[in-house]
């Protein structure tokens, strides 16, 4: 169902076949991890043939009746269908753009940060909401949001009326964005920032001595020096363009934001494991499975051409 | 080392790891479609309810649990070493084994899984729409034969108290295929419950309309009923499930003729699908009212149930609509909070003259027991079933009790007496006012309430000797006023059968229809007006179809 994307550059290795003895027994060490990918990853996937079937558990997929494209054309006539996928698509890709915006503009300014102590306190809050769960920063946002909380204290005192911002469809949006880039934001604002330190410090000198200020240095040197990175971290999160954060939604929404926050994972959710129509909530894993492989496939293609970057 | 010979390690191991993935699939899929005919039991099994066998024998069952009622219990008791099962195997040489535990609100989704992967226990406890989806797969293993012939007289007079009518559900084509487990069905009837020391300290009576709740529901919204001197107090308690469980909406919907999600008879005889009738769209503008004056919780739609009861027992709330059984949990832990706290029930408010009409179910099923095909002990399910009404006799009151590490909420199969609560209520009212000392009762929830009356009555209670005698026997509390429901107007929810083709596959976009659109006109984020058209596309996509299905369900059950 889920397919992480890959946000960290593989090594790039090509050995050649006078070189491949002696690595042998290093790629004996893979064998554990393959047959972990094997039974787990791969294994699984036997499960698929439910979609194309009226699954029925105790009869296994043996005995359950086929029933070709039926499940399929069941979701894609699903009132629901279109929302939900829209709203997928909405979210995923505003939490790319921002996800990928606000650690680039935080790791530029810490750059310009001259006291290390300093840098390195806000490197380390800033890295700490990655590590918490969403079980735990969804009781936190309730309270944040709440109409006794902080925010609404804020808004009353500059005089405006209270905002119920987790029961209203815009405000929601916005919630899971914001939430979710600053949880995340940690992660990809040290990649930034280790692209930055590769930067030659020769430049920036020249730069200096040619009248340049710090400004200019940002958009000449800086910018263009963590380009690749930039692009990289892009095309690959292109893959991921289908889950729009399933654990946080489902801690987060109610009946009042399905128009605007119900996406595929929670729908699945419901209709596998709640309704227990196991067959429609595969086709539909099935499906956002097909669509996400074809854009990793592009976003992979598109990586090589901008960034040189590849696995294979 | 060649190329070839490396290739050919590569793909072996790929091969080898494929097997074994497939092995691991297969591996845990019980045999049970080799066995087919269903084989008598053995005859040298004794019929002795308590008759111990000579060989251990193993029964396999999943629990979802929370945590032991009794807070007696000792801390270090698991559903595992529950007394009960030492005692099983002690008494009758029968073990249990569970093959997974979890926290109750973990169990549908882990027993879901257990389903598709096809890995069941030997015994199970289901719901009908589970009994209905393995009745048809053929899952089942016939118990008539274990059922006649081990089943004690006691239990088999709980199983039968109602003529055997719900005990006939459960036979298909000469075979029993379930052990179920009923209750009165008027113990999900609704009624509404006060805080008292509210309505004395605003010199408020116990409403008697609509319109007298709504005023209360302002009283104690405005005019401080905990005196505190802040404005943190509600009229209504509710939450986001509006028809569910508990502390929800379902007791106000009834009081205006509305019963949403039941399906009930109209005056031509047909089933109709409550949430669809006018009545439903007045109760939704009346909540919406209340909601914008404050009446309810701002924020209900985000909370939970659990969140709403910290409310009840913080002292914060003061009307719940609801069941019986409120004082045993939790009003009794708001008195622990406050002293002074105090609660009283009373039938639902009437409505332009009408008097509020409870919905009740056509059956109250509370636990379906049944055993895996092919499993080789069946009686031992009846024998363990006999066990436990065995065990709430008096002989054994002095060893099973919590402190010994009894804990009956973590054992299966427990049938009890359909009626033992309205037993309860006679027997105990009738020696409370004949002044006995003692209650000569073979009923255990007559002796427990009789225990708990005693004490509370002679002010040495605490608050759970409160909640189990405002609980039971009070005359004015929580049976006392739901036994006098049965005198009255009801209406019965028709539709007790499984879900239909077309409920299993539209049932998760109807009900997010319908929750979406019924907070919404409540917390007035859309008007009233949207319900006429909700209306529409709820019979447009599906809806009519089901009230088809359904209604052909009814003309041939």
């Amino acid at each position: 169902m889920s397919n992480t994307a890959q946000t960290q550059p593989a090594t790039v290795v090509k050995p050649r076949s006078s070189k491949r003895v002696s690595t042998f027994p290093l790629h004996l060490m893979l064998i554990p991890g393959v047959i972990v990918t094997l039974i787990y990853a791969y294994g699984p996937m036997f499960g698929l043939v439910m979609a194309f079937q009226k699954y029925v558990p105790t009869k296994g997929f043996l005995g359950s009746k086929w029933v070709g494209f039926k499940n399929f054309e069941y979701i894609f006539h699903m009132p629901d269908f279109y929302q939900v996928l829209w709203n997928t698509l909405i979210i995923a890709v505003l939490k790319i753009i921002f996800g990928l915006l606000v650690p680039l503009i935080l790791a530029l300014l810490l750059q310009e940060v001259a006291k290390n102590w300093i840098v390195r306190t806000i490197q380390t809050s800033v890295f700490l909401p990655y590590f918490l769960s969403w079980t735990i920063l969804a009781g936190v946002i309730f309270e944040i949001f709440s109409l006794n909380g902080p925010v609404n204290s804020l808004i009353a005192s500059m005089g405006s009326d209270p905002i119920m911002f987790m029961g209203d469809k815009n405000w929601f949006r916005g919630i899971l964005i914001g939430s979710d880039v600053w949880k995340g934001m940690g992660y990809n604002m040290i990649l930034y920032l280790a692209a930055i330190i590769g930067i030659n410090p020769n430049l920036y000198e020249a730069a200096e001595i040619d009248g340049a200020g710090r400004w200019k240095q940002v958009i000449h040197i800086t910018l263009p020096g963590i380009a690749p990175i930039i692009v990289l971290l892009a095309t690959l999160s292109l893959g991921s363009v289908l889950n729009a954060g399933f654990e946080q939604i489902l801690l987060l929404y109610n009946p009042l934001v399905y128009e605007s926050a119900d996406v595929i994972d929670t729908l699945v959710y419901r209709m596998g494991l709640i309704d227990q129509q196991f067959s429609p909530a595969a086709a539909f894993g099935l499906f956002k499975s097909v669509v996400s492989v074809v854009l990793v496939s592009i976003s992979y293609y598109m990586a090589y051409r901008f960034t040189n970057y590849r696995i294979f | 080392m060649n190329k070839r010979t490396f290739k050919q390690l590569i793909v072996g191991t790929l091969l080898l790891s494929l097997a074994l993935s497939v092995i691991a699939g297969c591996a845990s899929k019980p045999d049970a479609s080799s066995d087919t005919g269903s084989k008598s039991i053995a005859s040298d099994i004794g019929t002795d309810p308590m008759w111990k066998y000579p060989e251990t024998v193993k029964v396999t069952q999943v629990i979802g649990h929370g945590k032991a009622e009794d807070p007696k219990t000792p801390s270090d008791i698991t559903p595992a070493t529950n007394a009960y099962y030492q005692k099983l195997k002690e008494m009758l040489n029968i073990e249990v084994e569970y093959l997974w535990m979890v926290p109750s609100d973990q169990y549908e989704q882990k027993f879901s899984l257990a389903v598709a992967s096809g890995d069941l226990p030997d015994l199970m406890t289901i719901g009908f729409e589970q009994y209905e989806k393995f009745k048809d797969e053929d899952q089942l293993e016939d118990l008539s034969e274990a059922y006649e012939k081990y089943a004690s007289p006691d239990l088999k007079a709980y199983v039968e108290a109602d003529g055997g009518k719900t005990l006939d559900m459960f036979r298909e084509d000469g075979k029993l295929l379930a052990l179920p487990s009923f209750e009165d069905p008027f113990m999900s009837a609704q009624i509404m419950w006060l805080r008292k020391d509210w309505l004395e300290k605003l010199n408020l009576e116990v409403p008697k309309t609509l319109e007298d709740l709504e005023k209360v529901a302002e009283a104690f919204t405005t005019q401080d009923p905990d005196g505190n001197g802040k404005a943190d107090t509600y009229g209504l308690a509710l939450h986001k499930d509006l028809i569910s469980w508990g502390f929800d909406a379902r007791g106000f919907f009834y009081t205006m003729g509305a019963y949403p999600k039941a399906w009930i008879k109209d005056k031509d005889g047909n089933l109709v699908a409550g949430e669809t009738k006018p009545e439903t769209k007045a109760a939704l503008e009346r909540l919406n009212q209340w909601y914008s004056k404050g009446l309810l919780d701002k924020e209900f739609a985000f909370k939970d149930m659990d969140k709403v009861v910290e409310d009840i027992v913080a002292g914060k709330v003061g009307i719940a609509f609801g069941e019986w059984w409120y004082p045993g949990w939790p009003l009794n832990m708001n008195r622990d909070q406050d002293p002074n706290a105090d609660w009283v029930a009373a039938v639902l408010p009437s409505f332009n003259g009408k008097e509020g009409e409870t919905l009740v179910p056509s059956q109250r099923m509370s636990r379906i027991y049944v055993v895996r095909k092919g499993y080789e002990h069946p009686e031992a399910v009846i024998k363990m079933a006999n066990f436990y009404t065995e065990m709430q006799k008096k002989e054994y009151a002095e060893d099973v009790k919590a402190e010994n590490g009894y804990v009956y909420n973590w054992y299966d199969p427990r049938v009890y007496n359909p009626y033992d609560f309205e037993q309860a209520f006679t027997e105990v009212n009738a020696a409370l006012d004949n002044k006995q000392e003692e209650i000569d009762s073979v009923n255990p929830t007559s002796v427990q309430a009789f225990k708990s009356s005693k004490k509370y009555l002679s002010g040495e209670g605490d608050n759970s000797d409160w909640g189990i005698y405002m609980r039971s026997i009070a005359k004015d509390g929580g049976w006392g006023i739901t036994r006098t429901l049965r005198d009255k107007a009801y209406v019965v929810d028709e539709f007790y059968g499984t879900a239909t083709e077309t409920m299993t596959e539209k049932k998760t976009s109807l009900n997010k229809m319908t929750d979406e659109l019924f907070t919404k006109i409540i917390m007035g984020s859309t008007p009233s007006s949207e319900f006429d058209k909700y209306v529409e596309s709820w019979k447009k996509l599906g809806g009519q179809d089901i009230t088809d299905e359904v209604n052909e369900w009814y003309k041939n059950k």
